[in-house]
């Protein structure tokens, strides 16, 4: 009877609990993105640094990977050090650089990645293989595009471009061997990856015995944090990064988006809580007389209390329901937004749908719809009864 | 079990309206036999509706007491006075009060369903109720297509629900036309042969001559009490 | 050349031996004094590794941060030194990384980008407007980021709005039937709801402007002391707060309206009694 009740008032006034569940399924949709961006960005990082299994990240002292131009002096010397060390499986060394080919008369510039093939852990082999000879390269679906090559292919390419002379250096002929998908690279973003002595040598003495950054993978029992102190210690010239490490820098780059979110679902919660506090008033205020004698004839205060209740949590659910889709496609909208950022990894969404957010979100607005209802429904069942009645006979 | 169903003694009510305090109801002692059919009668603004509310524990007095069947009605706590209504108390009101959004049978379900009867049994009893009251074609229309009458009709199978020691009823003939006042005094006195104590509030002389007892209030006294059967 | 700087000078100590010559003089921004706890009149080395062989310079000034959207969140250093000084020290030689050029009037960096970019050799002049613009591009997706939650935001506050005048208006059924039985038009009553929701609108972004600026206070002191930059993150224009008050207002009265209009819509009798004729 209670159900009854409750769906035969909602749907007494049809237009009204339409537009009330409209309403609430947009301050949902906001409330569920909100959700999704304050744990999003953090979720998709740190899926991106675990991607390849390599725990550490070795920077150029006082700097973050590839976050400016320096690099590791004396490469070679310390991969070894690494490599002896206990709790350090692999060691994959990384170089930096431009990758200049020319085409159609116009010089195409990419990104170059100097790796070590065996080790290297940037980019996923779509088509072909890894480099085994020194001239051999593997390039992404744009930079490929963009010099018209394929698998296959050799091409001239040089390291350097030297603007006063406006001549190119550290030129050769690669070949291209296979296709791959950077992990870490911009979505557009042109890049080779090649064995990384021969970026060195096509980059000349700037770049001798030089890396921009080490990645290392650990023994599974391996402690982390005490490696990285032990890694500094041995070799002064870096700074050692654990995924913790770069996770709180990410969360203090993305601070602003996480207070945004928060501040946004408060909003959101709180517009959604007025909607249905105000249509439940409404609908008490209007509805006093039958609450009234349903008083009279003996329903308890409680049961008045609970089928209003419901009625607000009805809203709030199916509102809720409602926005889950509608927030779906905003945080799309949204995401593609965001995902403009330059430089931003391809792979990172700043809106990560997890079904704990929406379990969240829904929760949150169930409770509201609870808090919502509580009030007015209770005083409306509090009213006297015999100055009520007389009162609305008279009305 | 005793003879006496109601008894009130020494009942006050008084009450703040416009700034002035009104004593509605002033020492009013009233017994009502079990089984009996009571007409209060008074000019407006007498007190007899706050009588009723006061018997009917919607109310609660300044003074006095109300007892049904040997319960004080008027030192229960909310809680308790709600649930002795809906066992033991059926309410007529002029403006019927049905559930707008419930059918006819769902409305005579409501109290029953309060109770905790269980549905089929529930729904059963509802049918019988508006067989009894002559809707038995009408079950499945809400109030907004019943004319008057009907409603009326509804709202005492609905305080019939939970089989009550005594029906009150204010001004029930109050919002009807001649002819369908007629039929619903017929229809109170048919629930009261069945065995039904009923206490009404009225202006209507047709219903008051009904009755087998009429009870007179004037400034919230009152004035005369005389029964008009051979009992 | 400033990357390099960034990365490779690093603060090494606070040095008290008296050098052979007078050093020579830096400028420190604050935050790095702060950080490093550095004052004016303190010796420092600079140096282009770390660990390694440096100068020794006295701090002559601190540098106030300027109010750049491209230095927030970036957490890095910055050290202003003499240029012959620098290129020594890192090697760079005779070289630099960029000329900054003032010009006296628009049409004279017209004629001057010309100029250069007719003789350079190796380079080029861009006027420092196309600059700025590539290198705000993280903030032209931020505004549009703004911009979109904006537009969700007004979408979703018209639907609040109407809901919200569809149920007060609703509560005034039978007033409204009362007065249609009078014999007020359908209009008069329309427009009287109209009224009163222009009026609560325009009180309403009254009260929203003021919680807007109290807001965009509070923002700017909280980021200004997390980014430590004395940039605006949130600003109130004129034409921001017009914008509110008259989308505000348009939304109220389009609410306002179509509430009225669905409820004169209906019989006077059936608005009274509930009951279809």
């Amino acid at each position: 009877m209670l159900l009854r009740l409750v769906w035969a008032t909602l749907s007494r006034h049809r237009s009204r609990t339409l537009l009330a569940i409209l309403g609430v399924a947009v301050s949902a949709a906001m409330l569920l993105d909100m959700v999704m961006l304050s744990s999003g960005m953090r979720v998709s990082f740190r899926d991106l640094f675990v991607a390849t299994g390599f725990q550490i990240r070795i920077a150029p002292k006082g700097t973050l990977p590839f976050d400016t131009d320096a690099t590791i002096p004396d490469a070679a010397a310390v991969v070894a050090r690494l490599r002896a060390m206990d709790g350090i499986a692999v060691v994959s060394p990384v170089l930096g650089g431009q990758l200049h080919v020319e085409r159609d008369g116009r010089s195409v510039s990419s990104t170059a990645l100097g790796v070590d093939p065996a080790v290297q852990g940037d980019y996923e082999l779509e088509e072909g293989r890894e480099p085994r000879a020194p001239n051999e390269i593997v390039g992404n679906e744009d930079f490929l595009t963009a010099v018209g090559a394929r698998v296959g292919d050799t091409l001239s390419g040089a390291a350097g471009f030297d603007p006063q002379l406006r001549a190119v250096s550290g030129q050769r002929l690669l070949t291209v061997v296979g296709r791959g998908r950077f992990l870490y690279l911009a979505s557009g973003q042109r890049a080779v990856a090649l064995p990384i002595a021969t970026l060195q040598a096509m980059r000349g003495a700037a770049a001798n015995d030089r890396v921009s950054l080490m990645m290392l993978r650990t023994a599974p029992s391996a402690n982390v944090d005490s490696l990285l102190t032990r890694i500094e210690a041995a070799v002064p010239t870096v700074t050692a990064i654990s995924i913790e490490t770069a996770m709180r820098q990410v969360d203090e780059r993305l601070s602003y988006f996480r207070q945004l979110a928060f501040i946004l679902g408060a909003v959101s919660l709180a517009v959604g809580f007025l909607l249905v506090t105000t249509l439940v008033t409404v609908s008490v205020n209007e509805r006093l007389g039958e609450i009234i004698v349903m008083r009279a004839i003996g329903v308890a205060r409680g049961r008045i209390v609970q089928q209003i209740v419901l009625e607000g949590i009805v809203i709030m659910v199916v509102g809720a329901l409602a926005g889950l889709g509608l927030g779906l496609v905003t945080a799309r909208y949204l995401n593609s937004i965001l995902a403009s950022f330059p430089g931003l990894p391809a792979a990172i969404d700043f809106f990560l749908f997890q079904p704990r957010d929406a379990w969240m979100a829904l929760g949150l607005l169930t409770v509201a719809g609870i808090l919502a209802g509580i009030y007015p429904s209770w005083r409306g069942a509090s009213l006297p009864i015999a100055v009520t009645l007389r009162e609305e006979a008279i009305g | 079990m005793s003879d006496i169903l109601l008894s009130t003694q020494d009942v006050e009510r008084s009450y703040h309206m416009g700034g002035e305090l009104v004593h509605a109801v002033r020492g009013v002692s009233l017994d009502v036999a079990r089984g009996d059919y009571a007409a209060i009668v008074g000019p407006s603004g007498c007190g007899k509706s706050t009588l009723l509310n006061l018997i009917g524990g919607i109310d609660r007095p300044d003074a006095g007491s109300v007892t049904i069947d040997g319960e004080r009605i008027d030192r229960m706590a909310d809680r308790d006075a709600t649930r002795f209504r809906l066992l033991h108390i059926g309410f007529v009101f002029q403006r019927f009060y049905l559930m707008p959004a419930l059918t006819a049978l769902e409305n005579v379900e409501l109290p029953m369903a309060e109770a905790k009867v269980p549905s089929a049994e529930r729904q059963r009893r509802a049918r019988d109720l508006l067989a009894y009251v002559g809707l038995a074609g009408r079950r499945d229309h809400r109030p907004s297509q019943l004319s008057g009458g009907e409603q009326q009709r509804v709202a005492i199978a609905r305080a019939l629900a939970n089989e009550p020691r005594i029906l009150l009823a204010d001004e029930p003939t109050g919002e009807l036309d001649a002819k369908t006042g007629r039929e619903m005094i017929d229809l109170l006195a048919q629930v009261n042969r069945d065995g039904t104590t009923i206490l009404v509030v009225t202006h209507d002389e047709h219903l008051a001559l009904a009755a087998r007892r009429v009870v007179h209030m004037r400034d919230g006294v009152i004035v005369d009490d005389r029964r008009q059967d051979a009992t | 050349m400033g990357l390099m700087l960034v990365a490779a000078l690093l603060l090494q100590a606070i040095d008290t031996t008296p050098p052979a010559r007078p050093p020579r003089t830096v400028a420190i921004d604050e935050r790095l004094a702060t950080d490093a706890k550095v004052r004016v009149g303190d010796r420092i080395v600079l140096a282009p590794t770390p660990g390694g062989p440096g100068d020794t310079v006295v701090v002559a000034a601190l540098i106030q941060r300027r109010a750049d959207p491209s230095e927030v969140a970036r957490a890095e250093y910055r050290v202003r030194m003499h240029l012959d000084e620098l290129q020594r020290l890192t090697g760079y030689g005779d070289r630099v990384d960029r000329f900054a050029v003032a010009t006296p009037s628009p049409s004279a960096t017209d004629s001057a980008i010309r100029t250069i970019n007719t003789a350079a050799f190796g380079f080029r002049a861009y006027r420092s407007h196309d600059i700025a613009v590539e290198t705000s591009r993280t903030f032209l997706v931020v505004s549009r980021f703004h911009r979109a939650i904006g537009v969700i935001t007004i979408v979703a506050s018209a639907i609040f709005l109407l809901c919200i005048m569809l149920l007060k208006v609703d509560e005034r059924r039978r007033d409204v039937a009362a007065l249609r039985l009078m014999g007020i038009s359908a209009s008069s009553i329309v427009k009287s709801v109209m009224v009163e929701s222009a009026v609560v609108a325009v009180i309403g972004s009254a009260v929203g402007v003021a919680i807007g600026g109290l807001s965009s206070r509070l923002i700017n002191w909280h980021y200004r002391g997390v980014y430590r930059t004395p940039l605006s993150f949130a600003l109130i224009t004129p034409s921001i707060v017009t914008l509110a008050v008259s989308l505000s207002l348009v939304l109220g009265l389009v609410a306002g309206f179509l509430a009225a209009q669905r409820l004169v819509r209906q019989p006077p009798l059936e608005l009274l009694t509930g009951r279809r004729a």
